[in-house]
């Protein structure tokens, strides 16, 4: 069995956009960086496209904020947001599957400063303080900050999403493992209701610094922040674009042959088709310029221009960025991206 | 409704208890346990003392590599298949894992950076945190490195993904892994998990939650049970399209997620339940002869399990067998689904049912059909495998004998 899918629905939260709607003309209109304030102690000035202005009536309450890493913070947010928007009854939330796309969670500097202020005593640190007053004085949810999966576990408390799911942990391809589960779920008629996405922020000190440790700096990558979740249905009536196909690659499939794994897709219609790209780095948007330029240069939008380096947000944004351009002008998308290790991934909408 | 099977091929692992499953197994059957003092770092502070550690290894290199490149190796040479006869692209690796952890003297190198003088320098810190990050090799760090490495010694072309859903994440790997060969995205599959979190950073994380033993012993479903311990290990299946010589195949599968709170399970098992009665329904079973249970030693875990299979099976949990081989390996946290995995595979394939280790007095609240004391020998034709994780992701496996 193979049936259609549909995307039925996306929430998108990103440096100056909070829809998907009008998302290809906010890229078009160009980066709009600012220092960023998560780096500023750490760093000092780092130009980057940091989320600046969350709505106020997306962001989880306070007391639950504390509990959770920025990235799982982001995908809270946008999953609350896409069930509220959705209008889906308790049951539907129930059966619905989720699968994100998650990059490192991470403790604030500010939790890991006050554990290891208290395991300091005669200007040692001592590994038997930690363990007693360092412990005591960090957060007690410090392990759910530390664990990757609670970018997917939070949200899911949130809404009651309670379906099939998996967090999908990756370097370049995971969130489109994300999506392509989602995909396959739908059309293989096992779920009514699939949601997909990916949340990750690279401006988490830590995350920054081995960035720039391994030169992506250098080679001209800008930190950024999003989310960007999509929900799958057989269901046409509501179809904002239908889903054709997903596949992914990893890097070692990638190096005997990156054009086999395009033309598996089937041709470009370079009169026709639109493509979107969503490239980590410069050497991924590299890797990437044999398949696009199959398309016409005005019929091109690399999210990256605008929204930076958004690590497992990028394809789900990619895809939100599809969505607008069908809405908009074009009957058909390809989404390209490819990551940091090397994988490729790779999906195609169509107008619904 | 029954799906089409997916045989396992060949299985594999490294514990605490012995460098194969084959030796892990036989310890267990003997009644070893791995539950230790920590030897890798002074814990004598720590809310838990002891854990199921690995002897022999380094904690400057990434541990989880080293385990399942072991489990690996023990794995495919089951399968009697030369890697060379396969097609690349029709090879996938699927592997459960959470971070690798910052090693010891990185962290003692930053605390020393921050503690220069009498007072703490937070601006001292920051300035060096940098510092101390930039020696974090991210790549060494990432759960998918893991992954990568695998695919990159089998020269595996096909899917190549990492799962991160705690104590779900091996469990879900196979579950992942077993869709994949399905669906026809790949022929073979290497695929299970690993868990290295014998650290300080984890089980301070741990510790905070309340979660680990005060008393030091991982005693599953017991009266006197007071939380896990932490223990480490991978366990890798290689799974394939092909009964070839498999004496045991993966019927079915489930997953859910509780959406319930953050710090308990739901306390009606409501979401495990769900989990399981998708993977029997994809099986088409009703009941099971065997359960290796998720069983952590914690209060809330092991007695929402034990309502919930008692709700789901009812009469027929009178048929079956039950136990946890955490009670001996601690949990493994993302190995620990994969490793139960494997103690189902040889209650199969071997007719050998663990006991659970220092079960001697059962939770009243944990009515189930426990193995207790020695092994037992016993046919085991189905067997199934729960997997519930922190934050409420839960994993179901059902395997039957070929």
């Amino acid at each position: 069995m193979s049936l259609p899918v549909y995307v039925t629905a996306a929430t998108v939260l990103c440096a100056g956009a909070d829809s998907w709607r009008g998302l290809a003309a906010r890229i078009a209109a160009g980066a709009v960086l600012s220092p960023s304030t998560q780096l500023q102690a750490s760093h000092g000035l780092v130009w980057a496209a940091e989320i600046k202005d969350i709505p106020a009536k997306w962001d989880v309450e306070p007391r639950m904020r504390k509990w959770m890493s920025y990235p799982a913070r982001l995908a809270a947010m946008v999953l609350n947001q896409l069930c509220h928007e959705s209008n889906w009854s308790s049951e539907q939330r129930a059966a619905a599957a989720l699968f994100l796309g998650v990059g490192a969670s991470g403790c604030p500097i500010s939790e890991l400063t006050q554990m290891l202020k208290a395991s300091i005593q005669q200007q040692q640190f001592e590994l038997t303080r930690f363990g007693g007053a360092g412990l005591a004085a960090c957060s007690p949810l410090l392990a759910f900050q530390l664990m990757n999966n609670f970018s997917l576990c939070h949200g899911a408390i949130l809404t009651g999403l309670a379906g099939p799911n998996s967090a999908f942990f990756s370097r370049g391809t995971g969130t489109v493992a994300a999506l392509a589960e989602a995909y396959w779920l739908v059309a293989s008629g096992q779920s009514e209701l699939a949601i997909a996405g990916g949340a990750d922020s690279a401006l988490h000190p830590v995350t920054w610094s081995q960035l720039v440790r391994d030169s992506w700096v250098a080679c001209g990558l800008v930190p950024g922040e999003g989310a960007a979740v999509l929900a799958l249905s057989p269901e046409r009536q509501r179809a904002l674009a239908r889903l054709e196909r997903v596949q992914f690659a990893s890097a070692l499939a990638i190096q005997s042959g990156l054009t086999e794994f395009l033309a598996a897709f089937g041709p470009v219609d370079p009169q026709r088709d639109w493509l979107v790209l969503a490239p980590w780095g410069p050497p991924a948007r590299q890797l990437l310029a044999s398949f696009s330029h199959t398309f016409a240069a005005e019929r091109q939008v690399d999210i990256s221009a605008a929204l930076a380096e958004t690590l497992a947000a990028a394809p789900a944004l990619a895809v939100a960025v599809a969505l607008d351009l069908l809405a908009s002008r074009a009957q058909r998308v390809w989404v390209a991206s490819a990551g940091i290790d090397g994988g490729v991934g790779l999906v195609l909408l169509s107008a619904g | 409704m029954s799906v089409k099977p997916v045989f396992i091929r060949g299985v594999g692992a490294m514990t605490p208890l012995g460098a194969t499953w084959a030796s892990s197994f036989a310890a267990l059957a003997a009644g070893r346990s791995a539950i230790a003092p920590i030897r890798a770092f002074d814990a004598s502070q720590f809310p838990c003392q002891v854990a199921a550690e690995i002897a022999g290894f380094s904690n400057t290199v990434d541990r989880r590599l080293l385990f399942t490149r072991a489990a690996a190796q023990e794995a495919w040479a089951q399968t009697g298949v030369e890697l060379e006869s396969l097609k690349p692209q029709r090879l996938g690796v699927f592997i459960g894992a959470e971070s690798g952890r910052a090693p010891f003297a990185i962290l003692q190198a930053l605390t020393r950076a921050a503690g220069g003088t009498a007072q703490f320098d937070h601006l001292q810190f920051g300035q060096q945190a940098r510092q101390f990050a930039a020696q974090l090799d991210a790549t060494l760090m990432s759960p998918a490195a893991v992954t990568s490495a695998l695919a990159g010694d089998y020269a595996a072309q096909g899917p190549a993904v990492t799962l991160s859903l705690a104590c779900a994440s091996g469990a879900s790997a196979i579950a992942e892994a077993a869709r994949a060969i399905r669906l026809g995205q790949c022929d073979w599959a290497l695929c299970g998990g690993v868990g290295a979190d014998v650290d300080p950073l984890m089980l301070a994380g741990f510790g905070r939650l309340a979660a680990l033993s005060a008393q030091g012993v991982s005693c599953p479903f017991d009266r006197q049970r007071d939380g896990f311990v932490v223990g480490e290990g991978a366990a890798i299946l290689v799974l394939a399209r092909e009964a070839g010589n498999a004496k045991v195949e993966l019927i079915g599968d489930g997953r859910s997620l509780d959406a319930y709170q953050l710090t308990a399970p739901d306390p009606a098992g409501a979401g495990a339940e769900r989990a399981l009665v998708a993977a029997l329904r994809m099986a088409g079973v009703t009941a099971v002869d065997y359960i290796q249970a998720h069983g952590t030693s914690t209060l809330l875990n092991d007695a929402v399990e034990a309502l919930m299979l008692q709700r789901v099976f009812g009469r027929k949990l009178d048929r079956a067998h039950l136990s946890s081989i955490k009670g001996a390996l601690g949990h493994a946290i993302a190995g620990a689904g994969a490793l139960g995995c494997l103690a189902a595979y040889s209650a199969i394939a071997q007719g050998q049912i663990l006991a659970t280790a220092n079960l001697k007095d059962p939770d009243p609240r944990c009515q189930l059909p426990h193995v207790m004391g020695a092994a037992i020998t016993q046919p085991v034709t189905l067997a199934l495998v729960n997997a519930f994780a922190f934050g409420g992701a839960n994993c179901c496996l059902i395997l039957r004998a070929c």
